[in-house]
């Protein structure tokens, strides 16, 4: 295929919103480590920083919408450049959740007990740093508009899963061993819960990328 | 899918060839247009699809220089063996053009016209009920039944472009052919027209030439893309116009040709 259309003002469109989903995308990755960071360090002074990285966001989502509108409108895009519009019509969408979801665990930051397993908090960590990395390799096969990478990623959030499960099952133990720790441990259940729908999110991001590039979406 | 089982053809090309003179304008063109249904052909300018649209009813017959080769078959019959009789082809194979072309006459023998040299209406009451199923079946009956011995030629442009539908299909043919019939009317006679189609391919089948894009993938359940002759693809609209399998479809359809 030819890289460039007819029309220049249409490649810069495409090119903008490209660009914008980009930003957007390194946005969440920030407060996606932000919020983590925050959690772990107990850091609540952070919380008001986050909330304004999530607004941010959620105006690239909607500068994005407005974006895509007038590229339908003005260019009834077909083929490749349709499955552009809609995909990153969707991918915006995931992107503005996790920005959610991310902004929703920086708020539940409570004092960490001080019976609480280290090994635990460790697996959190984990958890958040594999999200991290999936949104990484996410981002990455947007940019190179990847099926391979797409695919992988896809397939690794298994793992987020698994270490989803694996993390809420020890909460609920050391909640049940100490009721005292309702509180705090209800906080970290969302907190892994969040992360592993944020692990969910980006899946669906790659379905996205992957329908882009070849018009239908992965075969579970 | 239901479609799919319910299709029959209506039109097959074998390996057809046109030239010019010594000008190649047509290279071995293979294809099927399916029974009551609407068959976009795209392209840019002098790719060929007019001079393919032309081969069905053989309209290419009346350029001297024009020669052609291979096979059309409608209903499993070949159109170029030597003893078709062409006149009763197109009776089978209506068209209709790019500018509508009423003739210089009344609203009524526009459409009376051809049941007459074709003997078709046997009395005075047959010929009037086929003009009127006629300009009922072209959506225009509403807005003429008053002015019928007015002439053709003062309707507006949309008009009279459903004037000469209601024109071909007073002859009953079986496939209509379409060579851009819209590109010179304005939106409201291009939906008018577009409707039209839609409900057409119930009685007939349709072959459109078009420019528009997103008029072929309106009307048209498939859609071949011409190029330098050529036909490039030829699929289900849906898949070309979403998902096209060859790389210049998606160029040409894109607006990146260049």
């Amino acid at each position: 295929m030819s890289d460039e259309h007819i029309v220049k003002s249409y490649d810069e469109e495409l090119q903008h919103l490209n660009d914008s989903l980009v930003q957007m995308g390194s946005l969440t990755e920030k407060l996606l480590y932000d919020s983590m960071n925050a959690i772990t360090t107990v850091d609540k002074d952070a919380v008001s920083k986050i909330v304004e990285s999530d607004a941010k966001i959620n105006k690239f989502r909607s500068s994005i919408d407005q974006h895509i509108m007038t590229i339908l409108v003005k260019r009834s895009p077909v083929a490749i450049d349709l499955r552009y519009a809609i995909s990153t019509l969707k991918i915006s969408q995931d992107l503005e959740r996790i920005g959610d979801l991310a902004k929703g665990n920086a708020k539940k930051i409570l004092p960490l007990p001080d019976d609480l397993p280290p090994e635990m908090l460790k697996r959190i960590e984990s958890l958040g740093e594999m999200v991290q990395k999936q949104l990484k390799s996410t981002l990455d096969c947007f940019i190179e508009k990847s099926v391979q990478k797409s695919l992988d990623t896809i397939k690794s959030d298994e793992q987020v899963n698994d270490l989803a499960t694996a993390s809420i099952k020890e909460v609920l133990e050391f909640l049940s061993k100490d009721k005292k720790n309702l509180d705090f441990a209800t906080n970290l259940l969302f907190v892994c819960k969040n992360l592993e729908r944020a692990g969910d999110h980006l899946s669906r991001i790659c379905q996205n990328v992957h329908y882009l590039i070849e018009g239908d979406y992965p075969q579970k | 899918m239901e479609l799919e089982n319910k299709r029959e053809s209506k039109v097959i090309s074998k390996n057809i060839d046109v030239f010019y003179g010594d000008k190649q304008a047509l290279f071995g063109i293979d294809l099927e247009i399916y029974k009551n249904e609407v068959t976009a052909l795209i392209g840019p300018s002098g790719c060929g699809k007019s001079t393919f649209l032309r081969c069905i009813n053989r309209m290419n017959d009346v350029i001297d220089i024009c020669k052609i080769t291979g096979e059309i078959e409608i209903d499993n019959f070949n159109i170029y063996k030597p003893d078709v009789d062409v006149v009763r082809l197109r009776e089978k194979v209506g068209m209709v053009f790019q500018k509508p072309n009423p003739f210089p006459k009344s609203i009524y023998d526009n459409i009376a016209y051809g049941p007459s040299i074709h003997g078709i209406a046997k009395d005075k009451n047959e010929m009037d009920h086929i003009v009127e199923t006629s300009l009922q079946k072209a959506a225009l009956w509403n807005e003429v039944k008053d002015r019928l011995h007015e002439p053709g030629t003062g309707l507006s442009g949309g008009q009279q472009q459903r004037l000469c539908i209601a024109r071909a299909i007073s002859i009953n043919p079986e496939i209509i052919l379409m060579d851009e019939p819209c590109s010179a009317l304005d939106p409201i006679a291009t939906a008018k027209i577009e409707e039209l189609i839609d409900s057409l391919k119930r009685s007939f089948t349709i072959v459109i030439v078009t420019h528009s894009m997103s008029q072929a993938a309106r009307v048209s359940q498939r859609t071949g893309f011409f190029h330098l002759g050529k036909l490039i693809e030829m699929g289900e609209t849906e898949k070309i116009f979403k998902n096209p399998n060859n790389t210049m479809t998606q160029d040409y359809i894109t607006g990146r040709f260049g």
